[in-house]
């Protein structure tokens, strides 16, 4: 069944259904309505005429049943009855028998003169002075009469109701179709390998358009992750050529070497090339399951502040020997957080690594732990050259090493893998100005993120 | 002294080199070529290790090395695998393993590894004598204490445990990897030669002025602490 006939089948039967409450409501409001008021005409016709009786005597009384029989309408039941059972006056065509004669009001089946058949009656009995009783009453069946036509009406405008609920449907599937369609038309030239597609906004603010926003909002992010790849793959395809051909040139050199002492450096560069094509692509492997996020069931809590004095001792040595001093400035009270320890101290021995191999000249480097209420910065500055504002994003890309060059054994990929390892902990990698010099800073939210896989 | 070493490996290539590397060391090799072949075969027989790959048809590395652990069999294990994150290394190390090397490796590196889990399982079984010596060079663990010839040394805290960790591999070659691992706990590749800077800074306090060095450098290994 197509979407647009559901919709207009949904839309009919809802407008029936509450047409259908409507109605019985009115029905069962007019029954009452109907019935209290035949109540209050019986009543009130004893009413009057016992008071006429009270205040006039029998002659007046006779003439107001006389009366009533003359110009009220055919529904009225009155009769006037002796101690004797006999009919006076009224126009009952047989009397009921005196002992089931019993003050107040019921309901009775009465037989008018002149009438073939008995009918439904609410009467009102009532005992007068000198052992008479007055029979007042009204015929039910045709006091309600009316209320065939209301049926009639109600039903009508049923069926009307439930026709103008299917007439709605349809039009309002019809939009609904309409804006949607909209929607999957750019989702399908989109399957169709066309990416730039963007649903059309009709500028409402209506859900529809939050849809299109949203739908808009995903493609423009798989645009770029698109992009991104693209890219990387580029880079990687370009940066794995070099130690490739490297590797190739070695190889195919100490295979046509004579001089042993020779082959063994050769093989030697073989294996140094292999490493670092190996090497490459492990970090590579690293980046990409860190910003998916993989890797959070290994989180724990630990002291980063231990870790990095830690870091900082191991570090130490290697600082040392390029001519810088490597302090850590060690904060009073453990830092606690709940991450991945591993790949925490893979990151900052990055940082601190970068800073070696690019900042070492300015002959100090320090790492810092900064906590916070809500945050724990992990520092690490350097007195180098650091990089000018406008090429500081670039060098947190993979493979965004900022010397042209490539002949330095670092892959430009130790801030893109930090970086990745800042978003797994839903933190974030800044690059400042350590006037001078660059501060590399972690950013790290205190809690915990969200447990995924 | 040949020791008796379980191989699991599917890739016939590797299986056969890393056999006649081990055999040509001494070691009698028993080959699977799948989990449950290798499950069965550990069980049933004693043997002194076991090399498992973590990837393997039928029933995979760390599957096997659970129902061993499961069933109270407490040979060591040595995983090999292709998976190298952090992460993988870590849970295959969580699993019950001993050791977990990343391929590709190096065959001195595997070797390396071999010797100090048969030197575990050796001294696990042997006498405890608290004391370590190497030559002129004696070690107390449970002061933290080092003499050379009679002098004592000044090491700071982690120089200690890198001296320690070369002791108790004493003739053994250990790698760079295994210090990494081993001394500092760490499971990435530094990208720098931060573990030789520290191994140079010991050699330093450990044998100048001495005549006969006991630290010594393993062209394409690592290193190897012998009088």
């Amino acid at each position: 069944m197509p979407t647009t006939l559901r919709i207009a089948l949904l839309a009919g039967l809802l407008a029936l259904l509450s047409n259908l409450a409507v109605i019985g409501f009115i029905y069962g409001r007019t029954h009452d309505e109907a019935v209290a008021s035949l109540h209050r005409q019986v009543v009130e016709q004893a009413k009057v005429l016992t008071d006429v009786y009270r205040t006039g005597g029998w002659p007046a009384l006779d003439e107001a049943i006389g009366d009533t029989l003359a110009y009220a309408d055919p529904q009225t039941a009155v009769a006037l009855i002796d101690s004797s059972g006999h009919e006076i006056e009224g126009n009952l065509a047989q009397a009921p028998a005196l002992q089931s004669m019993q003050e107040g009001y019921r309901s009775a089946v009465v037989r008018l003169q002149g009438q073939p058949s008995p009918h439904q009656a609410e009467i009102q009995l009532s005992r007068l002075p000198g052992g008479l009783w007055l029979i007042s009453g009204r015929l039910v069946g045709e006091g309600l009469a009316f209320r065939a036509t209301l049926e009639r009406s109600l039903l009508l405008a049923l069926v009307v109701a439930g026709l103008l609920g299917l007439l709605c449907g349809v039009i309002l599937a019809h939009y609904v179709a309409r804006r949607i369609g909209n929607i999957a038309a750019v989702a399908n030239r989109i399957s169709a390998r066309d990416l730039s597609q963007r649903v059309p906004l009709s500028g409402a603010g209506d859900s529809f358009d939050r849809l299109g926003m949203q739908v808009n909002a995903m493609l423009d992010r798989i645009s770029r992750l698109m992009e991104e790849l693209r890219l990387l793959t580029d880079t990687l395809a370009h940066d794995l050529r070099s130690p490739a051909s490297r590797l190739r040139a070695a190889a195919q050199a100490a295979a046509e070497s004579d001089d042993p002492a020779e082959q063994e450096e050769l093989l030697n560069s073989v294996v140094r090339n292999a490493d670092a094509l190996i090497r490459i692509l492990s970090t590579v492997l690293e980046i990409s399951r860190s910003e998916a996020l993989t890797g959070r069931n290994q989180f724990s809590w630990f002291d980063v502040s231990e870790l990095g004095a830690e870091l900082a001792e191991m570090y130490d040595p290697l600082a040392e020997e390029r001519g810088a001093a490597l302090r850590f400035d060690r904060p009073k009270r453990p830092v606690p957080l709940f991450g991945h320890r591993q790949l925490l101290a893979q990151a900052i021995s990055n940082l601190v690594e970068n800073a070696i191999r690019y900042g070492s000249t300015g002959g100090e480097i320090d790492v810092r732990v900064r906590p916070g209420d809500k945050q724990i910065r992990i520092e690490v500055a350097d007195r180098g050259p650091g990089i000018p504002l406008e090429r500081r994003q670039e060098a947190l890309k993979r493979f965004g090493r900022l010397d042209s060059s490539r002949s330095d054994d670092g892959a430009g990929l130790g801030l893109a893998l930090a970086q990745a390892i800042a978003h797994l902990h839903e933190g974030e990698l800044l690059l400042e100005d350590n006037q001078p010099g660059l501060l590399i800073v972690m950013q790290l939210p205190v809690h915990p993120p969200q447990r995924s896989r | 002294m040949g020791r008796k070493i379980l191989l699991v490996e599917d890739d016939r290539e590797t299986a056969s080199y890393l056999a006649k590397g081990l055999t040509q060391e001494g070691h009698s090799v028993e080959q699977a070529t799948n989990g449950q072949d290798g499950l069965f075969r550990a069980t049933d027989a004693s043997f002194d290790l076991i090399i498992l790959d973590r990837m393997l048809p039928v029933l995979d590395g760390i599957s096997v090395l659970r129902a061993l652990r499961a069933a109270h069999i407490e040979t060591p294990v040595l995983i090999l695998s292709a998976l190298a994150s952090v992460g993988d290394r870590i849970e295959g190390l969580e699993c019950g393993s001993d050791d977990y090397l990343v391929k590709p490796f190096s065959f001195a590196e595997l070797l390396a590894r071999v010797n100090a889990l048969l030197r575990r399982r050796e001294s696990r079984v042997g006498p405890t004598d608290h004391r370590l010596t190497v030559g002129d060079l004696e070690i107390d663990p449970l002061s933290r204490s080092v003499k050379r010839a009679g002098k004592k040394l000044d090491l700071k805290p982690r120089e200690y445990l890198l001296l320690e960790y070369f002791a108790r591999n004493e003739g053994r070659v250990v790698t760079r990897t295994m210090l990494l691992e081993q001394v500092w706990d760490y499971h990435f590749d530094p990208g720098t030669n931060v573990i030789d800077v520290h191994v140079s800074r010991l050699r330093r306090k450990l044998d100048e002025g001495f005549e006969k060095p006991l630290l010594h450098t393993v062209r394409g290994a690592g290193y190897m602490l012998a009088a």
